[in-house]
């Protein structure tokens, strides 16, 4: 019963902060010069006389109006997903519309990455928490560090430069593909068209759908350079704090008491040690989730990904006005919705979280 | 044995002898001890020095670098647009600068020729001082908000907490991608722009640790009796709450500092436009050498990257071990 | 190993436990001995840091290594040495406060601890002193009581459920026969329980004492008895519950095995150690001498080397080669037959543990009844910040009773607790030590505590026992300095209205014991120090029946004062 409480509580606040995260956007939104905010429309429909254009678009950002009017008018187009237009080659003229396609390819290599992350930091951290001070956990050490420290674009370009396809020519390890993220097909497969594949958007899992298993392999070998970038980042951090929140419940007195029960060593490890030092994992995990977020637009970069980091700095470099804020703002929803996946996760983890 | 016996006796006659103690530098001094006994935090503080040195020597003498202006890569090698393709490492560019030192080619040459070394040295300063600047301010900034709203806590506080809230919920490099660019349209040039947003996305860090010390000084029972006893609020923020926050934030601080090279480093290789590509700076260099990766060129791109990290990695380390030292004391 | 011919439930000899710290080595436990009687209460006081955590932590060798280790001694509990592997399981190397090596044998370690986890917790169980920090707070209290049933009570799990589902008329008839023989009630309430519990019928319980209170038609009542448990009945393959305990005797042969060789191992290890030190007391000897001695020694040294080589090659021949065949062939058995059943395991753990979960909850909630918890089904699914700390506590106490130990050591239960909830948790311990007859050591600092709750003292001073007594024997008769200055200093009311005393206290503070004084370990703020405490540490000798002293005051064979 609490937990529901606890997670209708953590929605709840959610929205103050997402309410003040649009006000953001609209403090920048605004102090963009008009002329650049009409630019766009005007690039886009180059048929349409000049000042009706301009008359249009004046009326839809709400320009005429006083200043807090405009903000509930760009609330108001946010909300009936208008998030303005944007001119960049490949992409849908509307921002939203080119946001919605780039989504699911995002969401594809983050759940990879981190799940990958997660599934071999538990255990791998675990092991290592339990030998403090040996020579693995030197080891971890020194990988962790290594993956706070490390530039996420560089890991890129030398995971492109060692495992590349077609890099250094001869290259026996390169066989994998070092942009885009679905394979070159003669003929798109009819559940592939406007850059979205059905039904689930995620070219991974729609292609195991289809039964299409060639399109499903090379969805997946482009997929593997990327995620490995991003694993290594989300990887050491988790190790990190695994290890450390081992070693911190391996102190704990309740532990004394397990052995003193006689409970043999291994499950102390793992049921009574390992289930207390998720829960300094999981708070920690939100942090890192920023991180990740930040990781993904400089990696989608260096790989060509169709993401919507990608789709952000082709808007930021190209002078996008709406792609920019767009962007920016769409990130800002995921990560509050991630905050959020982690907050439960971690009421789930503490039961004494829960009131 | 039944009677009763008085405990006397040379124990109970124990000499109390009191010295005249300074516990401020005695704490500061066993500080400092334990952080040099860490080895590897000390190997990670002393290459963090040398970058520093090679920095301050930057901006004091600029010249060490035989270069008239810093501010532009092409001043290594004006007018060096001869071949554009670089040359490997340790080997000499068939149109060098006269009278250049070879010392400068150890590392090979960027596409246009220019040595990468030198820039490297060059770069520190950018990314060092701007990250000084941006984590500086930052602090200060941080410090100032967190000890006001903690103090006053109610809806000042609330407020405080949601902005903050705000500026947590989004990634701080999309967000800076945003700022720059807005800021950018508004007539802020290159790297001020750059430095500027990035001190307004970092000081909610900052805020929120000086506002958890702020409350939990505050709830200590004797700042009650100071205050009775007329201690200005402004007074008990410079004597209790400072000395509190300045060993988490010194810790945070130096985790820092890698953060927003790394940062600089990533704007930088995304080619945002508003950063002038004359200005030496690691990421773009990383940037400029990637269209030679396909042809085997492998240099423009490793070396700068590997100079890059190791600067984040001998930070960390500092950082870890200044978090070591200085965490257990916190708790006690 | 003679178990249950001692009358000493719990036998500490010649103790000691060091810490290995980065500022030298503490020397927490120096040369401890002493004895808990079966059923006894036995208080260990001291003041803080005097080593009684320690010793009790020692004795299920719960000592957290690193930083410590106990270096030697003997445990027997219920007649096994717990310690009898000692020598194996590291190698120390000293040399000097601060540098020390310690290199561990994981696979002596390994066994060691396999051993002791059956016998902690079965055979010793701890509670602790502070319930809330001792209580894992991610899992429920039901879930950490069922723990311990879960770990050691699964064969007769099996076996009550077995008895359950294949119980006949007649077993029915023979028990009402013997309860019917029974008049007073309180008896047959008791052997009611046993029944209902040996047979895993323990919802029935009330029904069966009022059936047994109300008729006396045998044939009705064997008729609703019959009905009863046909209703409790399941119909759980008893086949699939057989195999799962005999995998479970299997599992607790090869524990007793390895005891034994353990045992064997030691024993045979004494057997050359005494020669060899026969053998390195005659070398010194032989150095020592000269002319037609030396030649006699020689002679003599040549016999006791070749006897060591022979009793050496005997280790490797008797028993003890025996059993450690034994041991490799039950496991190989064990692999084979239950190979199967272990797959099984593996893929169904939830369904096959099904049953025993099901009792053991039943067993918790009895438990937690026991402790006079108001309501279990309430408690059972909480979590321990839910509960309050006397309740927390009593958890403890339930979950340290669930494999019915025959010894309970409480360190320090109730100094985390109110004056009120303090008491009520000392009557529990002294209720349930009447109900199951278990001894118990209680490890506190408070000396009414102790004059309330025990049979027999033991008082400690930094890693010594310095004084054991019964505890009217210890108040009314201290002799150790030590004990006189503690009784000393309780505050006492004055009779008749005269004025109050000044405090007295013991002058001083507890030593530092990286480097304790040497010899007695007292003597700096004893008031009657002579000069032999400063050299010698006293032993803990006899000065009346049942009272020993470690003192100088009191050296073997006369009384100084």
């Amino acid at each position: 019963m609490e937990l529901r409480f606890y997670i209708i509580r953590r929605a709840l606040i959610l929205i103050p902060t997402f309410l003040g995260l649009t006000v953001l956007m609209f403090i920048l939104f605004s102090l963009i010069p008009e002329q650049l905010l009409i630019a766009p429309y005007l690039s886009i429909h180059q048929t349409l006389p000049r000042a009706y254009v301009v008359h249009q678009a004046t009326i839809l950002l709400g320009l005429n109006l006083p200043l807090p009017l405009r903000y509930f008018k760009y609330v108001w187009n946010m909300f009936h997903g208008n998030l303005g237009v944007m001119n960049l080659p490949g992409y849908p003229s509307s921002v939203a519309q080119a946001i919605a396609i780039s989504f699911p390819n995002t969401l594809q290599l983050a759940i990879f990455s981190t799940i990958l992350a997660v599934v071999i930091a538990i255990p791998l951290g675990t092991y290592i928490g339990a030998r403090p001070n040996s020579v693995a956990d030197q080891t971890g050490r020194i990988f962790s560090l290594s993956g706070y420290a490390m530039p996420a674009f560089w890991l890129g370009l030398l995971l492109q430069i060692g495992l590349g396809r077609n890099v250094i020519p001869g290259n026996p390890v390169g066989i994998f593909p070092i942009q885009g993220s679905v394979p070159d097909v003669a003929v798109a497969p009819p559940w592939f068209n406007n850059g979205f594949t059905y039904p689930t958007h995620i070219p991974i899992i729609d292609a195991l759908i289809h039964q299409d298993w060639s399109f499903a392999y090379g969805a997946f070998m482009h997929l593997v350079l990327p995620t490995l970038t991003l694993t290594y980042g989300i990887l050491a951090g988790v190790l990190r704090f695994v290890r450390a929140g081992m070693v911190d419940s391996a102190r704990q007195e309740f532990v004394k008491t397990a052995r003193a029960k006689g409970v043999p060593e291994r499950e102390v490890i793992k049921k009574h040690i390992r289930k207390n030092a998720l829960i300094p994992t999981i708070t920690v995990m939100g942090l890192l989730l920023a991180g990740l977020l930040g990781g993904v637009v400089v990696v989608e970069e260096v790989f060509d990904y169709p993401g919507i980091g990608l789709l952000s700095v082709l808007s930021a470099t190209t002078y996008q006005v709406y792609g920019v804020i767009g962007t920016t703002l769409v990130f800002g929803i995921i990560l509050m919705v991630a905050n959020l996946i982690v907050d439960v996760l971690y009421a789930l983890v503490d039961p004494r979280i829960r009131y | 044995m039944a009677e009763t016996t008085v405990f006397k006796g040379r124990a109970a006659r124990a000499e109390v002898r009191v010295r005249k103690r300074h516990p401020f530098l005695e704490d500061f001094a066993s500080t400092f001890r334990a952080f040099m006994s860490n080895k590897i935090a000390l190997v990670g503080f002393v290459i963090v020095l040398i970058y520093i040195g090679f920095t301050i020597a930057d901006l004091t003498y600029p010249y060490y670098l035989g270069v008239h202006n810093i501010n532009n890569i092409n001043s290594f090698n004006p007018g060096g647009y001869a071949a554009a393709i670089p040359t490997p490492p340790f080997v000499l560019p068939p149109s060098h600068l006269k009278g250049a030192p070879s010392w400068w080619f150890w590392l090979g040459t960027t596409e246009f020729q220019d040595p990468i070394l030198p820039i490297m040295l060059a770069a520190l300063k950018v990314d060092i001082v701007y990250s000084f600047i941006i984590v500086g301010s930052g602090l200060v900034i941080g410090i100032l908000l967190g000890s006001i709203s903690g103090f006053l806590g109610g809806y000042v506080d609330e407020v405080l907490m949601r902005i903050t809230d705000i500026f947590f919920s989004i990634p701080s490099l999309v967000l800076a991608i945003a700022f720059i660019y807005v800021l950018a349209q508004r007539g802020f040039s290159g790297l001020d722009s750059l430095v500027f947003a990035l001190i307004v996305i970092w000081w909610p860090t900052y805020a929120r640790l000086t506002r958890g010390v702020t409350l939990s000084v505050k709830n200590m029972k004797f700042i009650e009796a100071s205050i009775a006893s007329g201690a200005t609020r402004l007074g008990i923020v410079f004597k209790h709450v400072i000395p509190n926050v300045l060993s988490p934030s010194l810790v945070q601080l130096s985790l820092d500092l890698g953060s927003i090279v790394l940062i600089l480093a990533a704007l930088d290789f995304i080619n945002l436009p508003i950063i002038s590509p004359f200005v030496p700076e690691l990421g773009r260099m990383i940037y400029n050498g990637e269209q030679y990766l396909v042809s085997g060129i492998w240099w423009p791109v490793t070396i700068p990257g590997l100079f890059l990290l190791l600067f984040t990695v001998s930070v960390n380390l500092m950082g870890d071990g200044l978090r070591d030292v200085l965490d257990p004391k916190l708790r006690g | 190993m003679n178990p249950g011919q001692d009358e000493y439930y719990v036998r500490v000899e010649n103790l000691v436990t060091r810490f290995f710290t980065s500022k030298g080595i503490v020397k927490a436990i120096d040369d401890v001995s002493f004895a808990v009687k079966k059923g006894e209460i036995f208080g260990l006081v001291g003041e803080s840091g005097c080593g009684k955590s320690v010793t009790a932590s020692s004795i299920m060798d719960l000592i957290p290594d690193p930083p410590g280790r106990i270096l030697s001694g003997k445990i027997y509990i219920d007649g096994f040495n717990i310690l009898s592997d000692l020598q194996k399981l590291v190698t120390i190397k000293i040399k000097n406060e601060t540098n020390v090596k310690i290199k561990r044998h994981k696979r002596y370690l390994k066994r060691h601890n396999l051993v002791l986890s059956k016998i902690r917790g079965k055979k010793v169980a701890m509670i602790f002193q502070e319930p809330f920090l001792a209580l894992n707070p991610v899992l429920t209290v039901g879930d950490q009581i069922m723990e311990s049933i879960l770990l050691h009570e699964r064969i007769e799990i099996a076996n009550a459920i077995i008895r359950r589902e294949t119980m006949g008329v007649d077993d029915i008839r023979a028990f009402t026969e013997q309860m019917l023989k029974l008049t007073d009630a309180e008896e047959r309430k008791k052997a009611i329980n046993n029944w209902v519990r040996n047979f895993g019928v323990s919802e029935i319980e009330r029904s069966v004492i009022d059936l047994f209170d109300n008729q006396k038609d045998p044939e009705i009542i064997v008729r609703e008895i019959m009905r009863l448990v046909q209703e409790e009945r399941t119909g759980i393959n008893v086949r699939n519950m057989a195999r799962a305990r005999d995998y479970y005797k299997m599992q607790d042969q090869l524990f007793s095995l390895n005891l034994k060789l353990i045992d064997a191992e030691s024993r045979a290890e004494a057997e050359v150690m005494d020669i060899q030190q026969q053998l390195n007391n005659l070398m010194v000897e032989f150095i020592k001498s000269k002319g037609e001695e030396k030649e006699q020694i020689g002679k003599r040294i040549k016999e006791l080397r070749s006897q060591l080589r022979q009793k050496r090659k005997q280790v490797d021949r008797t028993a003890i080669k025996q059993l450690r065949k034994e041991i490799s062939s039950l496991r190989r058995k064990m692999n084979i037959s239950f190979m199967g059943y272990r797959v099984k395991r593996v893929l169904l753990r939830k369904r096959m543990d099904k049953p025993f979960r099901v009792e053991a909850r039943r067993r918790a909630l009895e438990l937690l009844q026991l402790v006079n918890i108001a309501e279990p089904t309430r408690v059972i699914d909480s979590y321990p910040h839910e509960l309050s700390g006397g309740m927390q506590q009593r958890v403890m106490i339930a979950m340290a009773l669930a494999s019915e130990p025959k010894m309970l050591i409480a360190d320090e239960p109730t100094t985390a607790l109110d004056v009120t909830t303090q008491a009520q948790i000392l009557d529990l311990i002294k209720e349930l030590r009447r109900v199951t007859e278990s001894s118990v050591l209680f490890i506190t600092h408070d000396l009414a505590v102790i004059a309330e709750m025990c049979d027999r003292v033991g008082v400690m001073y930094a890693g010594n026992l310095v004084e054991e007594a019964t505890t009217e024997e210890l108040f009314f008769n201290a002799r150790h300095p030590y004990t006189q200055g503690l009784l000393q200093s309780i505050p006492k009311l004055p009779a008749n209205g005269t004025k109050f005393q000044k405090l007295q206290s013991i002058p001083g503070s507890v030593p530092n014991l990286i480097y304790p004084p040497a010899g007695c370990r007292f003597h700096p703020r004893c008031p009657y120090k002579m000069d032999i405490c400063e050299k010698e540490k006293p032993r803990l000798i006899d000065v009346s029946k049942g009272h020993k002293v470690a003192c100088w005051l009191y050296p073997e064979g006369g009384v100084i004062k």
